[in-house]
Parts: C-alpha cells; structure tokens; sequence
C-alpha cells in the first residue's frame, strides 16, 4: 500500500515551567495571563526573581513600583527582589 | 474591565470557603456586597487562651489597589487585647500595614490575626491601657479578657461571676453597661476608682 501524504496541519502545545502553578500576586494560572493581558504567552511573560519565585512580569512591576517600602522585596519570600538574567 | 482586585476577591473567596482547613481553623468569610470589596470575616477564639470559645466578626474592606495594598481590617466584636483597640476594633499588625506582601491572601490575615490572639504583642500596643495591665497585672488582665470574651464573643465557658456583679453594681447607680465595664477593666476592678474615672 502506498500512502501519499497531501498536507498535514501542526499542532502544538506551550506551557511555562515554573515551580508554581498560579502567580502569587493575581493568582491567575502562569499558564493564562494577568488581568490587564488578554492573551497569554510572550504578550505576558513571566519573570524569576534571583530567590527563584516566579510571578508574571506585569504583576511583579506593579508591586516594586509601588509606594511602600517593603514592596522592594519578593511578596513570597521577602528577600530583595532581584530579576535573574537567564 | 474587571479590576485585579475584583479577580481576585473572587478566587480567594472560592479558596476561603471551600477548603476545610479553615473550617477546622473556625474561620468564615462572608460578602457584603456584589463587587467584592466590602466582607465580614469571622475567626474563633484560638485554645488556651483568654479568648477560646468566643467569635469575632471582623469588617474586612477591600481598596481598588489591592492586592498591592493590604486590606483594611478591623474587629466588631469588642475584645480585650494589647494589639486591638478596645473602643474601635483597630488593630496593630504589621502585615496589615508595612510588612503586607501581595503574596498575601484573605485567608492568611484571618489565621494571622488568629495567631496575634495567641500571642499578643504588649510592646507594639494598639491599646495602652490593656498592654499596660497585660504587663504589669497579667493575672487581672486574663480575667479581663476572658470576661470580655464571654459577654461580647459568646463564649460559654466559665466567666468571672464577680466581675458581673461588680458591673451590676454601677448599672444600678445609673452608668451605661458598656461604660461601665470599660471603667472597671481599665482600673482593675477597684469599684472606686472606676466610678471616680467615670464621673471625670
């Protein structure tokens, strides 16, 4: 029997590898977007700080430009919040 | 556009009231209104303490910049504690002020506050006069507390008859009920010097 292949569509799936399931700040699944993105993906992307806590990188900026002073550590840890560079 | 604050409201108040941990915790949350910024939250009196068996209603509100911002918490329930005021339900906390993190849920305050009850603060008072007795005359302040955990928490457990009678005694003079076991807990029980501070 000889198959002739005409066409194929691809399909794939993504999915971010974090160590949590959910953003700390907004709590929207790392795998969906935070509240003022409408899609997810690299519209929203996620960012390590250097204590290894991971948030979506516009719920974490809004909490460092915050107005109060402990805001400049990680919301789960405390530590100075510092991006890791990849 | 649904606001963060809003969105998240809403995923916490599903966490809160499913899971029970937090019914074994003796902890509810309830809303007061449809766009999730007004709550009462409820936390029991922890065991072992002044205030085991007694409920506490707290007014929990919610600011549009949550959860950058902490939530505005404060007791209704009157109770007697060096961190919470006696006459506003005021509470010092530092999560609930400068050390509020966004990783932080309703119901981690609500077991935060569950555990300031087990273990009071006395040198970061909220109320001076009850840290004060909680210093220097623990014994009358566990009385005190306990008392208040069963007249205004609901507390069924043992109260302090003689503080009862006390209060009875300058409610016959004519004095307010609340008043006067204001004046009373905060003069140590001395019947003369809490009608003293009540005619000043």
């Amino acid at each position: 029997m000889k198959v002739t292949i005409k066409g194929y569509t691809g399909v794939a799936v993504w999915k971010w590898v974090a160590n949590d399931d959910t953003c700390g700040i907004c709590r929207m699944p790392f795998d969906s977007c935070c509240n003022d993105c409408k899609y997810p993906g690299d519209d929203c992307p996620l960012v390590w700080g250097q204590c290894s806590h991971c948030f979506h990188m516009h719920c974490i900026m809004k909490w460092v430009n915050g107005n109060q002073k402990s805001n400049q550590s990680c919301p789960m840890c405390r530590q100075a919040w510092k991006i890791k560079e990849k | 556009m649904v606001s963060i604050a809003t969105a998240r409201i809403k995923r916490e108040f599903k966490e809160v009231v499913t899971s029970d941990e937090l019914t074994k915790c003796k902890i509810k949350l309830e809303l007061l209104n449809d766009n999730f910024t007004e709550l009462k939250g409820e936390i029991g009196g922890p065991p072992d303490t002044p205030y085991e068996g007694g409920t506490y209603q707290l007014e929990i509100k919610i600011p549009e910049t949550y959860p950058f911002n902490p939530p505005k918490v404060r007791f209704l329930t009157k109770i007697w504690h060096p961190n919470i005021s006696s006459v506003t339900g005021a509470i010092c906390l530092d999560i609930l002020k400068d050390q509020w993190a966004a990783a932080m849920t309703l119901r981690t305050v609500l077991l935060s506050l569950q555990a300031l009850l087990a273990t009071p603060e006395p040198d970061d008072p909220q109320d001076a006069v009850v840290a004060n007795q909680y210093k220097t005359n623990n014994k009358i302040f566990v009385k005190t507390a306990r008392h208040w955990t069963n007249i205004y928490a609901g507390s069924t457990l043992a109260a302090e008859p003689e503080f009862d009678s006390k209060v009875k005694q300058l409610i016959d003079m004519g004095f307010d009920n609340h008043k006067s076991r204001v004046a009373l807990s905060s003069h140590l029980w001395n019947v003369e010097h809490a009608i003293e501070s009540l005619y000043n």
